[in-house]
C-alpha cells in the first residue's frame, strides 16, 4: 500500500478505480454531463466516461461553464467519485463544492506519474492522504 | 479562516442548503487561497448568460437555487446574452436557443439580477468607485473595475461571481489586498497609438508575452475611457492579469515606486506591427464587420457615423455593431443608431460577437478592431479576421 499526503478540499472518505487524464482537463466543452464521458478528441480517454472513476488529472482549464458541468454530473447520476489534482482551481472547487464531490490536490509527489488508470485508489481527507493498492 | 458568527450560521445552512452551498464556494476558493477573512462587496458582475456558452448544464444549478428562493444581496447584473432580445430572429438565431435563452435570463431576473447584458457596466452608470471590493466576472469589466477605477476585484467565474452576489461577501485576497496590486513590469511605449485598435493591440501584444505580470505602462499621450476599454479587454483575453497602471492616467499610478520595478521592457511600431500581422489573416472578401467588442459607447457610434457620412453599405458585406440597451435608448444615440440603420448598418444591443453563435454560424471572414474579439473568433481555426483601425474599416466598406 503506496500512500500519498494530500490537501483536502472537499471532505470525503470513498475508494474505486482511477481514471487518469494526463493533460489539463475543461469540463466545459470537455465532459459530457449527460453520461460523464470525456468528449475532448484530444485527450487520450476520448470516449471514456468519469462516472464512478477516481478522477485524477494536473489541473483543471478552460470557462468558469465547466463548474456547472460538474454539478450537471451530479443531477444526472454520473458523477466520478472523486477528484484528486495536482492543482484544484477556481473552476474544480467551485464544481466539487456545488456537486458534493471529494476533491483533493497539491498531493506529495506528482499523481499523473504515481497513479495509472485502473489502480484501486482510497482517499481519506481527514487523515489527509491517498493510498493505492500494490 | 476567519469567520463572523453570522457567516458561520449562513455557513451552517441557517438560510437554508442553496446559500449554505454559495457560502462554502466562496470560503473553500478563499481557504485555497490564503484569504484570512470574508470581505463584503459593493457589486457583482455575473457571466454564464449566453445559452450558446453555458447550454443545458445551467438549468439544473437554477433549480437548486430557485428551491429555496435564493435572491442577491447587492446590486447585480450580467453579461451579454447570445441574441439581442428583440431582433434574434434578424441575427439569423433559432426558435430553440431563443427560447432557453430567455428561460436563463428569466431565472437570473428572479433572483433579483439586473438583466443589463452588457460587458460595459460602467458606460450606464453602474461606475465602481476608488477601493470597492467587487465581484466582477467578465474580463475586461475587470481589468478597467481595477485599473481604471481603481476598484479591486479579482477575475471571477460565473459560479463564484454569482455565489457573491447571493452572500454578498468574497474572499479577501489578490486584486483585494494592497500588496498585490503593485506594478512588476515596466513598459516604455514608443509606438504610436493613434486610434482604439492601436491601444488594443498594446493590450494583446502585452498580455501574449507577460499575461500574468502586472504592467506600469509609461509615455501613453492619451487615455480616455474608450482607450481603456480596448486595451483591458485585449490584455484580460491573452492573458489572465487583472491589472494595469498607466503613468500619470490611472488611480494607482502615482504611489508606485518606478525605481523598484525590476524588469523593463519596451514596445516599439515593429512589436505593433507584428500584432496587425497576426491578425491579417482574409485570403479573399471579409464578409462581416463586427464592432463592438466591448460594447460600443456614444462616443464609438459618433465615430462611426462620421467615418461613413453620406454613405450606404457595399453590397456582399455585413456590417453589425454590438451595444447594451441603455446606450442604444440613450436620446442622442438612438438617434445616431437610426442614421445608421439608414445606411445598412444593424446595431444589435445585449449581445457579442463573441458569445452568440450567430455570429460564427453564418460568416467566415470578418473585420473588426478589436484584439479581444479577433482572438475568440478565431480560436477553433474556421473564422478568419484582419485587425484594424475603425477608420480603416468603415472606408472600406462603404460607398
Amino acid at each position: 500500500m503506496k500512500e500519498v499526503l494530500i490537501r483536502p478540499i472537499v471532505d470525503g472518505s470513498v475508494e474505486g478505480p482511477a481514471l487518469v487524464s494526463p493533460i489539463p482537463i475543461s469540463f466545459f466543452g470537455g465532459i459530457n454531463p449527460k453520461t460523464g464521458e470525456i468528449i475532448d478528441s484530444e485527450n487520450p480517454l476520448y470516449g471514456q466516461s468519469i462516472a464512478d472513476k477516481i478522477f485524477v488529472f494536473p489541473k483543471g482549464k478552460g470557462s468558469t461553464v465547466g463548474s456547472y458541468i460538474i454539478y450537471g454530473l451530479r443531477v444526472n447520476g454520473v458523477a466520478p467519485l472523486a477528484f484528486i489534482a495536482n492543482i484544484a482551481e477556481t473552476i474544480v472547487i467551485a464544481g466539487a463544492i456545488l456537486a458534493e464531490i471529494p476533491l483533493v490536490d497539491q498531493p506529495e509527489e506528482d499523481v499523473i506519474s504515481f497513479i495509472k488508470t485502473d489502480d484501486y485508489i482510497k482517499l481519506n481527507t481527514q487523515k489527509r492522504i491517498i493510498s493505492k493498492k500494490e | 479562516m476567519y469567520l463572523t458568527k453570522n457567516q458561520e450560521r449562513l455557513l451552517a445552512g441557517e438560510k437554508g442548503n442553496a446559500i449554505a452551498k454559495m457560502m462554502k464556494l466562496i470560503v473553500k476558493i478563499g481557504e485555497v487561497n490564503n484569504a484570512d477573512k470574508l470581505i463584503q462587496i459593493r457589486s457583482a458582475q455575473i457571466a454564464g448568460v449566453s445559452y450558446h456558452t453555458v447550454g443545458d448544464a445551467i438549468f439544473s444549478f437554477f433549480e437548486l437555487l430557485s428551491s429555496d428562493k435564493v435572491m442577491v444581496k447587492v446590486p447585480s447584473w450580467l453579461n451579454p446574452a447570445g441574441m439581442d432580445r428583440l431582433r434574434w430572429k434578424e441575427m439569423g438565431i433559432k426558435t430553440a436557443f431563443a427560447e432557453k435563452q430567455f428561460e436563463i435570463l428569466k431565472h437570473y431576473e428572479e433572483m433579483g439580477i439586473d438583466t443589463t447584458l452588457t460587458c460595459t457596466p460602467y458606460l450606464i452608470g453602474l461606475i465602481p468607485s476608488f477601493g470597492d471590493h467587487l465581484a466582477w466576472s467578465e474580463s475586461s469589466a475587470v481589468s478597467m473595475a481595477n485599473s481604471f477605477f481603481g476598484a479591486r476585484t479579482n477575475r471571477e467565474g460565473g459560479p463564484s461571481s454569482l455565489a457573491s452576489a447571493i452572500t454578498g461577501f468574497t474572499a479577501n485576497y489578490g486584486m483585494h489586498k494592497e500588496e498585490n496590486r503593485i506594478p512588476e513590469t515596466f513598459v516604455k511605449i514608443k509606438a504610436e497609438t493613434n486610434t482604439l485598435s492601436d491601444f488594443s493591440a498594446l493590450g494583446y501584444w502585452y498580455g501574449e508575452m507577460l499575461g500574468d505580470s502586472i504592467p506600469f505602462f509609461s509615455s501613453l499621450r492619451s487615455f480616455s475611457i474608450d482607450e481603456a476599454k480596448m486595451l483591458s479587454s485585449a490584455i484580460a483575453a491573452s492573458g489572465s492579469v487583472p491589472l494595469f497602471h498607466v503613468e500619470t492616467k490611472t488611480p494607482e499610478a502615482k504611489k508606485v515606486k518606478i525605481t523598484e520595478i525590476e524588469n523593463k521592457i519596451i514596445y516599439t511600431e515593429e512589436d505593433k506591427e507584428k500584432v496587425y500581422e497576426h491578425f491579417n489573416q482574409i485570403k479573399d472578401y471579409a464578409d462581416l464587420v463586427a464592432i463592438g467588442c466591448p460594447h460600443t459607447s456614444l462616443v464609438d457610434l459618433q465615430l462611426i457615423s462620421e467615418y461613413t457620412q453620406n454613405a450606404k453599405v457595399k453590397e456582399n458585406i455585413e456590417v453589425w455593431i454590438f451595444t447594451s440597451k441603455l446606450i442604444s435608448q440613450d436620446e442622442k444615440a438612438s438617434r445616431l443608431i437610426h442614421e445608421l440603420e439608414e445606411k445598412g448598418i444593424k446595431i444589435f444591443t445585449d449581445t457579442c460577437m463573441v458569445v452568440s453563435p450567430a455570429v460564427s454560424d453564418k460568416f467566415k471572414n470578418i473585420l473588426t478592431n478589436s484584439a479581444k474579439a479577433a482572438f475568440y473568433l478565431t480560436r477553433d481555426g474556421t473564422i478568419n479576421v484582419n485587425l484594424l483601425s475603425l477608420s480603416e474599416i468603415m472606408g472600406s466598406v462603404v460607398q
